[in-house]
């Protein structure tokens, strides 16, 4: 078997592992025009460094390329649309139903008061469903990192939701306060 | 043990409801995979690092590295000095032009701060670097004088550097929207 040919086997190998969950990683995070073009880079990155590609965790790692891809693309856009301000601390555009079909508002509030790599790590843990052994890569963390920072991030999220309890029963107190 | 807080940030999930994606041996993937294939793997990467050896050259000489510098993704952190805060220095007003003029500038998050060493993973590299940590390491003798930043472990800040140092004065803090948004004007060119 030829060099070449032995390449196209293993990068087919890894698109069949890969393909439709970075679609979906990405698909979480970008509108779909976006998501195709991120895709496209994300494929053509890994076909590139196919030689590095770890034998195991191949997705998370594949995950890891797409975050990064996907970081340039949005610098890129924030550059030709000059609208740095609103993009960058918007959450990434709301994906179809996000947030719609639980009806959870108070959590997406929640969760968009952290910060970025917060909200990132929580999404991969709840989202993709990797614990921190697989988290890891995609940030380019140790599992220990990780860890400590899933943990972390669980805790903020639990006291913003706390937090927004708090200052609810605080206005509907003093809302009933103004109509007695 | 299932996870409340897991599985209700689960059901925020805009791809959890069986949104389809497109298959792997689809015409449209098949397409974009036989285009992948065709690209030839040793030009592009002989061209990257032609492009590379440069920008890296370049800027192991502008941040004047104390220790390892590490050029691949996941390798050994880069080293910086975090300097002392002098009182007496003047700072150059905090502006996004000047901001931007900073050689080496990135977004991480403390994993440790003890003994006048700070160690952060990186979260994004705005311009720089590539390594995954980064060490900031006070000089000796100086370690309580970790500059004007109190690092804390979980928190996340940005931080510039000239010539191996971080700069305070408004250049490198707690990642805040504000800060963040700068960064981001700055770098984006």
């Amino acid at each position: 078997m030829s060099e070449s040919s032995e390449r196209r086997d293993r990068f087919e190998e890894l698109a069949a592992l890969v393909y439709e969950p970075v679609q979906r990683y990405l698909l979480r995070r970008l509108n779909p025009e976006d998501a195709a073009d991120v895709l496209s880079e994300t494929m053509l990155t890994l076909w590139r460094r196919l030689d590095d590609i770890p034998s195991h965790n191949r997705v998370p790692w594949s995950y890891g390329v797409a975050r990064r891809v996907m970081a340039n693309y949005r610098r890129g856009q924030r550059r030709h649309l000059q609208l740095v301000e609103r993009l960058e601390r918007e959450p990434p555009p709301p994906p179809p139903g996000a947030g719609g079909e639980s009806g959870d508002t108070e959590l997406t509030a929640a969760l968009a008061r952290l910060s970025p790599s917060d909200q990132e790590l929580l999404r991969l843990w709840a989202w993709e469903g990797l614990e921190p052994r697989d988290i890891a890569p995609v940030l380019g963390l140790t599992t220990n990192a990780a860890t400590i920072r899933l943990s972390r991030a669980r805790k903020k999220l639990g006291e913003g939701l706390k937090d927004r309890g708090r200052f609810r029963t605080q206005e509907d107190t003093t809302q009933e306060g103004a109509a007695g | 043990m299932t996870d409340e807080l897991r599985d209700r940030l689960a059901r925020l999930d805009p791809m959890r409801s069986d949104v389809s994606v497109e298959p792997v041996d689809s015409p449209a993937s098949r397409k974009l995979l036989e285009s992948t294939m065709s690209t030839q793997v040793g030009e592009r990467r002989a061209t990257s690092m032609r492009r590379l050896v440069p920008a890296v050259a370049a800027v192991a000489v502008a941040v004047g590295v104390i220790g390892a510098l590490a050029l691949n993704g996941g390798g050994q952190p880069l080293v910086l000095n975090t300097g002392v805060e002098d009182p007496t220095a003047s700072c150059i007003v905090f502006s996004v032009e000047e901001l931007a003029k900073a050689p080496v500038a990135f977004e991480g998050t403390v994993v440790s701060s003890e003994d006048g060493v700070v160690t952060l993973d990186v979260d994004e590299w705005f311009r720089g670097g590539v390594s995954g940590q980064v060490i900031l390491e006070a000089p000796e003798g100086m370690e309580a004088l970790i500059g004007g930043i109190p690092f804390t472990a979980g928190d996340t800040y940005l931080i510039t550097a000239y010539d191996g140092v971080v700069n305070y004065c408004g250049f490198s803090g707690p990642s805040t929207p504000e800060l963040r948004a700068a960064f981001e004007a700055a770098f984006s060119g």
